[in-house]
């Protein structure tokens, strides 16, 4: 148990030696103070009588627009906590994925692997080391803005919306399924550059994956197999957003698919990158 | 049991897109290394040395045949153990104080919280590196990062001690202090393996070498023995009379000819067996001859390892 607290300690502590994580927690203590500071919300009476952000005065109805429903307290609460998922979700694991793209090679490396590997660890336990040390660097910094913002936002209004820290699960976990291609290629080729165009990529393919109700009718016979085929197989990382959404808004999730199948593209994709790793040499 | 024992042991590397090319890395290497010896590894560049260590270490697979460590199969966690590992071009972060470490490379090795904070001054002092400690490793010398490599090494008080290159790029005074190390570990019993090109210092320090070349062992032994000239004696005497040594005696004046005392002459004897070298002392001692010493002749390790690795396959 000792060697991997261990190496999950050595990539946490690595982890944040990077100057992008550093940029990260600081970004995200800006947005906290913004939300703590600059965003005020005058509430009478368990009601959202105005809204001043960085001093400037707008009332609810401006904010909602002519034809919006009326602006409640607990609508601009799950509005703020849902930009703030969003970002979270799509800068925050882009970042992040750079941010830890060239850990793994570097633990590969001339000078490196020869010491790791010779202590009494083995190699499953030490990619098993790896992954919590890099979840749990994400997971916290996620933790820290996310649950930040819910905890400052709650406070201050008084709402409660506990099914949005169900998103900080989904972001660390899609952050988690999107390394697993970064792990993958970098057992394959020791590339950081590698790694991050294969997860990068698999970012962009999901885009157009998530128009698949309207790309899927119009393919043809052998077309159709393929880009189905994709969608089944590949992370749904664009869709898993509306998840996050749904959740931040306190509403019921419709499917779960396509979280499920980005899971077990991580899963599938880790076994691999693991039975490479015990397999080659160093 | 032997520290460490290898038997048949090869391995090909097949590299390329499809893996079809082939390197034949080691063929059929069989060796046992007792505890408490210092054993050497020499070879030339791409005689499978390293290949050998890093099957030892579980950093390579081998393609055939058995290694094991104390018993245990090589590579598995329970033989490693009992190991320590000072890698030729070690890297460590570099944000980590030197203390900072220690301490991260001696969890991984399975060393408990209170035996990290006792040892790792202890290491430090010993190391000379002690007020060391709280620095960053990224502006260690060549040298400090060695001693540091060493200390990690010996954190969990290892019984078999794998060393690569260990003097590389040190400085004369850092590998004066790191055989001095090797030397008091070895009075500790303990086992080293130690990979190196510097043929003075494996002189110095081993009592067991052996010699790859292509991936095949080709001598093992102790430096003694593998650098003794066969049936070649080095006589330090009193001058030998003419006579004897015009007769027809296996004798002759030393080529370099230095003795120590200006009494003594220094000659070399060519004794086929064992008979004629104590006929050849019969003769002396019948003429008054006083016989100060007579030991086998020696090679240096240098000259020796050069004749074997230029030797015709």
């Amino acid at each position: 148990m000792r060697p991997l607290l261990g190496l999950v300690l050595i990539t946490f502590r690595e982890l944040w030696a990077r100057k992008i994580v550093l940029g990260l927690f600081i970004v995200s203590s800006l947005v906290l103070l913004a939300v703590a500071f600059a965003l005020n919300l005058d509430v009478v009476e368990g009601s959202l009588a105005g809204i001043r952000l960085f001093g400037q005065e707008a009332a609810p109805e401006d904010l909602g627009g002519e034809d919006a429903a009326p602006l409640t307290l607990s609508r601009v609460v799950i509005a703020v906590e849902s930009v703030v998922a969003g970002v979270a979700y799509w800068i925050g694991i882009l970042l992040a994925l750079f941010a830890s793209a060239s850990l793994f090679p570097d633990l590969q490396s001339e000078g490196r692997a020869e010491l790791l590997l010779s202590k009494p660890i083995g190699r499953v336990r030490v990619l098993f080391g790896h992954m919590l040390g890099v979840w749990s660097a994400i997971g916290l910094l996620a933790t820290y803005l996310l649950g930040g913002v819910w905890g400052i936002m709650s406070l201050k209004t008084g709402v409660w919306n506990p099914r949005f820290l169900l998103s900080l699960l989904l972001v660390v976990g899609m952050f988690a399924v999107m390394y697993a291609a970064v792990m993958l290629m970098g057992v394959w080729t020791e590339s950081t550059a590698l790694g991050l165009i294969v997860s990068y990529g698999l970012i962009f393919v999901s885009m157009v994956l998530a128009a698949a109700d309207q790309i899927g009718p119009t393919l043809g016979p052998l077309t159709s197999p393929v880009f189905w085929g994709l969608y089944h197989t590949l992370p749904n990382f664009t869709e898993v957003t509306k998840i996050v959404s749904v959740l931040a808004e306190g509403e019921a999730v419709d499917s779960w698919y396509p979280l499920v199948s980005s899971l077990l593209f991580g899963g599938a994709t880790y076994g691999v990158a693991g039975y490479w790793f015990v397999q080659r040499d160093f | 049991m032997p520290a460490l024992s290898v038997s048949s042991l090869s391995k090909t590397y097949r590299t390329g897109l499809l893996r079809r090319s082939t390197v034949q890395a080691l063929t059929g290497v069989s060796l046992t290394v007792e505890e408490g010896a210092i054993f050497g590894l020499l070879g030339p560049n791409g005689a499978g040395k390293t290949t050998l260590m890093k099957i030892l270490l579980g950093l390579v697979h081998p393609s055939g045949g058995t290694a094991r460590l104390f018993g245990q199969p090589a590579g598995t966690p329970a033989a490693r153990h009992r190991i320590g590992f000072v890698p030729e071009n070690h890297r460590f972060p570099g944000f980590f104080t030197a203390t900072q470490t220690l301490h991260a490379y001696g969890r991984l090795a399975d060393v408990s919280t209170a035996a990290r904070n006792r040892r790792i001054p202890q290491l430090l002092d010993r190391l000379a590196l002690d007020g060391r400690g709280d620095t960053k490793v990224k502006t260690f010398s060549k040298g400090m990062l060695q001693r540091l490599g060493l200390a990690q090494a010996l954190l969990n008080e290892p019984d078999l001690l794998f060393l690569d290159e260990p003097t590389g790029g040190v400085d004369p005074v850092g590998r004066r202090a790191i055989r001095d190390i090797v030397l008091d570990l070895r009075d500790e019993g303990k086992t080293i393996f130690l990979n190196s090109h510097l043929l003075s210092e494996v002189e110095k320090v081993c009592t067991q070498i052996a010699i790859l070349r292509d991936g095949t062992l080709v001598r093992q032994g102790s430096v003694e023995e593998l650098t003794a000239v066969d049936r070649v004696y080095d006589l330090l005497a009193t001058p030998i009379p003419d006579a004897l040594l015009n007769a027809e005696l296996p004798l002759s004046p030393a080529p370099d000819g230095s003795a120590p005392d200006s009494e003594l002459h220094q000659y070399r004897v060519r004794a086929d067996d064992r008979a004629t070298l104590n006929t050849v002392v019969d003769r002396l001692r019948d003429a008054d001859v006083d016989i100060e010493s007579i030991t086998p002749l020696r090679q240096s390790l240098e000259d020796y390892f050069i004749d074997v690795v230029d030797a015709p396959a």
